[in-house]
């Protein structure tokens, strides 16, 4: 079959042997020398076996001889295409890094890569998006060739920024991104890079020394340490490419193809009535004992069905794409194992991007809350935790999506106001062990009771007397017979019974469809 | 066979610590208990092992991140 093909278009398979060759053996080598795959072996791993459908492969930079004939073709340091993902198409595309460090290639078509084909590709067919990037983006010597200068980014950005509220974009850093290459790994719903071999900053060690006399090494710089865990500049690490890809594919999993359709559901092996023991203890009874939210979470979800984003960042929230049932569920459970779980700037940020990713694709959410208010002291309010814990409640207050939130522990002040959705049929459970107000009565009766206890011979016991005094007031079974919360269920029975109200969800969301406009200033 | 060092979730203090060098741990068991925040914070064995090294003492401040102790399984 290929023989009948070489004989009948020669220039054709020429051609494109010329383009799989990418930037030649040694360049090739010296990619794998600093532990880096090439784009076409990161496809291969990324996508269903023969599903990859190249777009542009031709193009690229010819040299011919004397006679006008084709000697050989330098391709285009960009490689890109549709494939398939778990059986749905995507449309992909990264930086040849062995061809000239993957810079433009300097034709007027860009075939991807900012504001390129491939980004009208996921346009058109309303596809996800997925950029494998690998590049240091512009170049002074542009400016040589061109001729003249242009305004930065003028054929680029507004397509990566359109898709956002369209498709999934995913990307993966796989090399070291400044400039273009960085802004396009944030303009996505999902980022991963890799530790040690990737690097993303606004610009890198030569820059920096140049504008400010400091000298620092490029992992220093922008590192998975600084990136993921300090900045949350991007959302995860991985441990290996191979890892920072299956992330992709795993992050893919949870999201419909765009924003017209709903996200995919499974069958779900993990029987619905499953309901663990374990859950009647685990909140200890002591108020100040920390305990497992994780595992906790893990033990209500369909079994390994739980993907965390920005594990590392903002510690006092998890953020966990998760299913119940089969259905993908968005999971924002506090941490009382860092800062007893209170919000903080970075848990703020991190909650918010995931409600915002959660609404746009029609993905419900569960709170499971145990926070005791926004984190307090002088380091809290120098980072601005106030305003970014009010931006989190703003964004709640918005949300579209069907919400249910399930109070675990606490659920004190503006913080806990960041985890109900009024927009939504309000639905609360609580178990047992829950409590909530404005805040709680230990800190509330020093306040609210000063001239009292002040006052009072003892004003230790005095403030003792007043908490023991409201204490049952605050349990939350009055809340209960007042119907100021929906039910209060037995902890073990918790997988049923999100399992229930998330397959009733699906009734809502297939109404809702479609694009989800958002309006008013953040404060 | 692989050693696991476990770090600190957060910045604090230990408070107790409930094992020794050498006991076998089950998944799940708490190693010690960090105090921070006013909650009291349990170190857990995130796999069954044996308990090879302790960095740090009661009453010690601890930095988030900071080598705690480490599991042998």
């Amino acid at each position: 079959m290929d023989d009948l093909q070489e004989s009948a278009f020669p220039e054709l398979s020429f051609r494109q042997a010329e383009s799989k060759k990418m930037g030649g053996p040694a360049a090739i080598a010296r990619q794998h020398e600093a532990g880096r795959l090439t784009i076409r072996e990161r496809i291969d791993k990324l996508v269903d076996a023969d599903s990859f459908r190249e777009v542009g492969a031709l193009a690229g930079t010819g040299s011919y001889d004397a006679n006008n004939r084709l000697v050989s073709v330098i391709p285009a340091p960009y490689v890109a295409g549709l494939a398939k993902i778990d059986g749905r198409p995507v449309a992909l595309g990264g930086e040849d890094f062995t061809v000239r460090g993957g810079t433009t290639f300097g034709s007027t078509r860009r075939k991807g890569g900012q504001g390129g084909f491939i980004e009208d590709l996921a346009f058109h067919y309303r596809i996800p998006l997925v950029n494998l990037i690998d590049g240091a983006g512009g170049s002074v010597t542009s400016l040589k060739r061109r001729g003249h200068s242009v305004f930065p980014g003028v054929h680029g950005f507004e397509r990566s920024v359109q898709l956002l509220g369209l498709v999934p974009v995913a990307s993966a850093v796989l090399g070291t991104a400044a400039g273009g290459p960085a802004g396009r790994a944030i303009l996505s719903h999902f980022s991963v890079m890799v530790n040690d071999t990737s690097q993303i900053f606004a610009a890198g060690p030569p820059v920096v020394k140049r504008s400010l006399g400091q000298v620092i090494d490029k992992n220093d710089l922008g590192g998975t340490k600084i990136a993921v865990d300090t900045a949350g500049t991007i959302h995860n690490a991985a441990t290996s490419e191979e890892d920072a890809i299956e992330q992709i594919r795993r992050f893919l999993s949870y999201m419909p193809a765009n924003v017209w359709e709903l996200p995919p559901v499974e069958e779900s092996l993990d029987p619905i009535d499953r309901c663990e023991a374990q859950l009647a203890t685990i909140v200890p009874e002591k108020r100040t004992q920390a305990y497992n939210m994780q595992r906790l979470v893990r033990m209500v979800c369909d079994k390994d069905s739980c993907f965390d984003l920005q594990p590392s960042y903002g510690k006092s929230v998890m953020t966990t794409l998760a299913r119940l049932g089969g259905r993908p569920v968005g999971i924002i459970a506090n941490n009382p194992m860092v800062y007893g779980g209170a919000m903080d700037v970075h848990s703020a940020r991190k909650q918010i991007h995931f409600m915002e990713l959660c609404d746009t694709f029609h993905i419900p959410l569960v709170f499971f809350v145990d926070v005791p208010g926004f984190m307090v002291g002088l380091k809290a309010e120098q980072e601005g935790t106030l305003r970014e814990g009010m931006r989190a409640v703003c964004v709640a207050g918005k949300l579209r999506v069907p919400t249910i939130t399930l109070v675990i522990r606490k659920c004190y002040g503006m913080a806990g106001m960041a985890t109900c959705n009024k927009n939504d049929v309000d639905l609360k459970l609580a178990w047992p062990s829950a409590e909530w107000g404005s805040l709680p009565v230990e800190g509330g009766v020093a306040a609210a009771f000063r001239k009292d206890i002040m006052s009072a011979p003892d004003p230790t016991a005095r403030e003792r007397e007043i908490e023991a005094e409201l204490k049952p007031f605050a349990s939350p079974f009055r809340t209960a017979e007042a119907f100021a919360v929906e039910d209060i269920i037995d902890p073990r029975q918790t997988r049923p019974v999100l399992c229930e109200f998330i397959a009733l969800a699906e009734q809502r969301l297939r109404t809702e469809v479609g694009l989800k406009p958002r309006y008013g200033v953040q404060p | 066979m692989s050693e696991i060092e476990i770090n600190s979730p957060v910045t604090g203090t230990v408070w107790k610590v409930e094992r020794a060098v050498g006991d076998q741990l089950q998944q799940g068991d708490v190693i010690m208990i960090l105090e921070s925040m006013k909650m009291e914070i349990p170190v857990e064995a995130e796999t069954a092992g044996t308990l090879e090294k302790i960095h740090v003492a009661p009453e010690d401040p601890v930095n988030e991140g900071q080598r705690l102790c480490v599991v042998r399984s």
